[in-house]
């Protein structure tokens, strides 16, 4: 999939969503973002067992097309994503014939933004090539996670739906894989996926994270060998102009000495926006767990942490950080930073695409937008970067399915899945030609009647290849984001528990989750309590809000029976 | 005793059922989509309450889920955070009840002297204005012109003089949430006002004014007296919900000021239940929340009785 128009517009949507409910709902992007442990029961607690080894599809990467900037590996299931530079105008075909045999199935995929009209004329192009009647039903995805709830307690789920991972717990994937979810194994477990050559193209890893109890469930979109939490943008154009580079800043005071060169409050500029999700890893905290001499550790019980929170405090306080940020105003912060009255800004890396270029250029002519590569806090050692999971975006079908059904959809899944540049994905992404797009300088341009029924977060939301680095007509943000991540790629480690589904018993949940102590960093990043209040939290949570048993129950029934997944 | 029409206003409940159904069919029927609508949307879901006394897992259903009794409760009310969102939320309500509720009535007695009417009229539809706009756009507006890099501190800034932080302080976040609620609501609250002062007989004021009382006597004899009924019904439906203060504009504000400052019962019920799949924590807290209310309500209801008030209904 490519991870430069449509692609990086869902994760910038979905980003920009949890940024949104942050600040509106109070899920902590944490929370949603980095879980990688998500649902299963204890028994279905998958991960790393020679049962799962045994179930999981074996990889056969594609070699249809040689990308202008071929990936970078930085270890075993880490590398970078391929770039194009150019739109493919060699379009080849990885899909004889049609792959449905005139069933007909419901789906519901989550959407963030205008939904299209029902029955409209890219879903029949599109059940035309499919020879499938998918009735198409995208739901609001503000309000996917109360929409689906409702549906799995009456057992009406579609035949096709996509779960987001970071909801695996509010939607209990755990508990509906086999009894709602329909089992993949049987049909894709190792050679079999060969069947399907463009799903089987897709990274292990990603069919990991949508394994339960050795058995696989999900079919993965948009799946990455370089996923992270995100990274800490600047205005690249700004701080060349004055003579800064990247890699000048090399420790979190190099940092925090910046902030005070750029901030002119005066002229409304201020050097920061928000960046403690993406700069805490710094100070060598893992997104939250870590094994120590074979003992399991809570980042809440890593002195780490706290110098994290004392560095992230002492910013908020220097008046480095844009006063809307301090008052817990995100949806703008693109603004802000579009408009050069912020610098500095934490992000997901899906905001470095074309639509964000052409955004950003539209403020200003020169704007150009830069990450800083990974440091350590004191700038001594190597960063470590922990990746999140494999991919976020997981379709499941419905356990009444039966199996030909099931070998129809995953025939389907095959053709949407078929590599970036090809035939299918041309019709996937962009609709007919001449009819939803025409190619404009060689980059597939929507059409009115494209803009308004061709939606990147329908069809590609059941199933689509991994991702690539792509933005025809801005190739500067290709050529500097696959720069950032080759740069990059040798700090990234897969951290423990790895793309292990975990389903928490409820009020396991609820310890994990800690709310109160996620409200005390916020409020700390934020320069409204003090190191010291955030570490009575921590003690608070550790022996009333259940942290301390829920350390011992991830101790005992994940780190003992399943190892640490990496 | 044979025509209704000649009976005595106490003895009609005498009347059987029957006559008094076919009576006031008419009216019946036409209550019926209000009472449907109650039914539906805030007497059938009373039943979710069962879930304060579970351990609800929305997957299997309340029948299914464990019961678990008091033990919500117990938690509940051992959970600093909830007793810190109750403490904030009975703060709020006092400076609000303070500050807020004799505003509408001030702005009605001052609009009701206007005498052009097309003058009343403007200001009228200027005030109500804020009423419809959405809390985020309100709040935005306030960030746009208090926030610390808004319209107010920019000018301070740019004159070298020390800026003013009101958006994010939680120490007046209570003054800050209340001027927002004026702002927005106390021009809307005049409705009620104005009716009750449109009820009140104009030969009063007349008569009055001829035996020799002034301004202040007549608005002291006369209009006040014509409100009280209207402001005590008011004042009893402020009471009754003390423990609700809003919701929107401390979940959008939360961040700005800290959870702490920001959370009130309504806010904690949803950050510590809903948000974190801790439905059944949230029930309770809510339960908590409308028995509460329901006393409340009750005792300012007692209240206005003895003063000689309608109260919610007249005794």
């Amino acid at each position: 999939m490519k991870k430069g128009g449509p692609v990086v517009g869902i994760e910038l949507n979905r980003r920009r969503f949890l940024s949104v409910t942050a600040s509106v709902a109070g899920l902590t992007a944490t929370g949603g973002l980095l879980s990688a442990c998500g649902g299963g029961t204890p028994q279905k607690t998958g991960a790393n067992s020679d049962a799962l080894k045994a179930a999981l599809p074996n990889y056969v990467p594609s070699t249809t097309l040689k990308p202008d900037i071929p990936s970078i590996a930085g270890g075993p299931n880490v590398l970078t994503d391929p770039g194009f530079l150019t739109y493919p105008s060699d379009r080849v075909a990885t899909v004889s014939g049609v792959p449905g045999k005139g069933g007909k199935y419901t789906t519901v995929t989550p959407l963030w933004g205008t939904i299209p009209p029902a029955d409209n004329s890219f879903y029949q192009a599109m059940n035309k090539a499919l020879g499938v009647t998918l009735d198409m039903k995208p739901a609001d995805g503000n309000n996917y996670a109360t929409i689906i709830p409702t549906m799995t307690a009456a057992k009406r789920l579609p035949d096709w739906i996509q779960l987001p991972t970071w909801w695996n717990s509010n939607f209990n994937v755990g508990e509906l894989a086999g009894s709602q979810l329909a089992d993949l194994t049987p049909f894709l477990s190792g050679d079999n996926i060969k069947k399907y050559p463009n799903l089987a193209a897709i990274p292990t890893g990603a069919w990991q994270a949508g394994a339960w109890g050795d058995k696989i469930y999900g079919v993965p979109s948009f799946s990455s060998g370089f996923v992270v939490a995100g990274a800490t943008f600047f205005r690249r154009d700004v701080l060349e102009a004055k003579g800064i580079t990247a890699d000048q800043v090399k420790s979190a005071d190099d940092l925090m000495n910046l902030g005070k060169e750029l901030t002119d409050a005066k002229a409304g500029v201020w050097a920061f926006d928000d960046v403690w999700t993406y700069m805490f890893p710094a100070w060598n905290v893992p997104l939250k767990w870590k094994v120590d001499n074979g003992k399991l550790i809570h980042k809440y019980d890593m002195p780490e942490l706290l110098d994290a929170l004392e560095w992230h405090y002492t910013l908020a306080t220097s008046g480095y950080l844009h006063p809307d940020a301090l008052a817990g105003n995100n949806a703008d912060g693109n603004v802000r930073f579009y408009s050069g009255k912020v610098l500095i800004g934490g992000g997901g890396t899906g905001a470095w695409n074309a639509a964000d270029h052409q955004s950003g250029s539209a403020a200003n002519p020169n704007f150009r937008r830069g990450a800083f590569n990974f440091f350590t806090a004191d700038g001594k050692g190597e960063p470590q970067i922990y990746m999140g999971p494999s991919t976020s975006i997981m379709s499941y079908l419905n356990s009444n399915l039966k199996s030909e059904q099931i070998e129809e959809l995953l025939a389907v899944a095959n053709y949407l899945a078929a590599p970036y540049g090809s035939v299918e994905y041309t019709l996937v992404n962009y609709g007919v030609e001449g009819v939803h797009h025409t190619m404009v300088n060689g980059v597939p341009t929507a059409t009115d009647e494209g803009k308004k029924n061709v939606q990147a977060q329908t069809f590609p939301f059941l199933a689509s290849p991994p991702a690539v680095i792509s933005n025809p007509g801005s190739d500067v943000v290709t050529k500097d984001y696959t720069a950032w991540q080759a740069a990059n790629v040798k700090h990234l480690q897969k951290p423990v528990f790895w793309n292990m589904n975990i389903s928490l018993p409820r009020a396991m949940a609820t310890a994990d989750a800690a709310q109160a102590v996620e409200d005390a960093i916020k409020d700390c990043y934020h320069g409204k309590k003090k190191v010291s209040e955030v570490k009575e939290a921590i003690t608070t949570w550790k022996s009333s809000g259940g942290g301390d048993k829920l350390v011992q129950w991830m101790d005992e029934n994940v780190l003992q029976k399943y190892g640490t997944g990496q | 005793m044979s025509s209704v029409s000649t009976e005595p206003p106490a003895r009609k409940n005498k009347l059987s059922l029957r006559v008094r159904l076919r009576r006031d069919r008419s009216l019946l029927l036409m209550t019926v989509p209000a009472v449907a609508l109650l039914l539906v949307f805030n007497y059938v879901p009373l039943f979710g309450l069962l879930t304060a006394f579970q351990d609800y897992n929305p997957l299997v259903g309340v029948w299914n889920s464990e019961w678990v009794g008091f033990d919500q409760f117990v938690t509940l009310f051992g959970d600093s955070l909830f007793w810190g969102s109750l403490t904030n939320t009975l703060y709020l309500s006092f400076v609000q009840l303070i500050l807020f509720f004799p505003i509408p009535i001030a702005l009605a007695l001052l609009l009701n002297s206007v005498l052009s009417e097309r003058l009343r009229n403007f200001i009228q539809s200027i005030a109500y204005l804020p009423h419809f706009f959405s809390w985020v756009l309100a709040i935005t507006i306030f960030q746009q012109m208090f926030g610390g890099a808004g319209l107010l501190n920019q000018f301070l800034r740019s004159n070298d003089m020390s800026t003013w932080d009101i958006m994010t302080n939680p120490d007046t976040f209570v003054l800050l949430i209340t001027s927002q609620a004026i702002w927005k609501e106390a021009g809307w609250s005049i409705i009620v006002f104005l009716a009750a002062l449109a009820a009140i007989n104009t030969d009063l004021y007349e008569s009055s004014a001829v035996d020799g009382a002034g301004r202040w006597r007549r608005l002291w004899h006369i209009t006040l007296p014509g409100m009280s009924g209207v402001i005590m019904l008011m004042l009893v439906l402020r009471l009754g919900n003390a423990l609700t203060v809003g919701f929107e504009q401390f979940l959008i504000q939360r961040e700005a000021v800290g959870h702490e400052a920001a959370d009130v019962l309504d806010t904690f019920a949803f950050y510590y239940g809903i948000a974190t799949n801790n439905y059944s924590y949230g029930a309770a807290a809510g339960l908590f929340k409308s028995v509460i209310s329901l006393l409340l309500i009750w005792g300012a209801n007692k209240l206005a009785h003895a003063f000689g008030e309608d109260g919610l209904y007249r005794k």
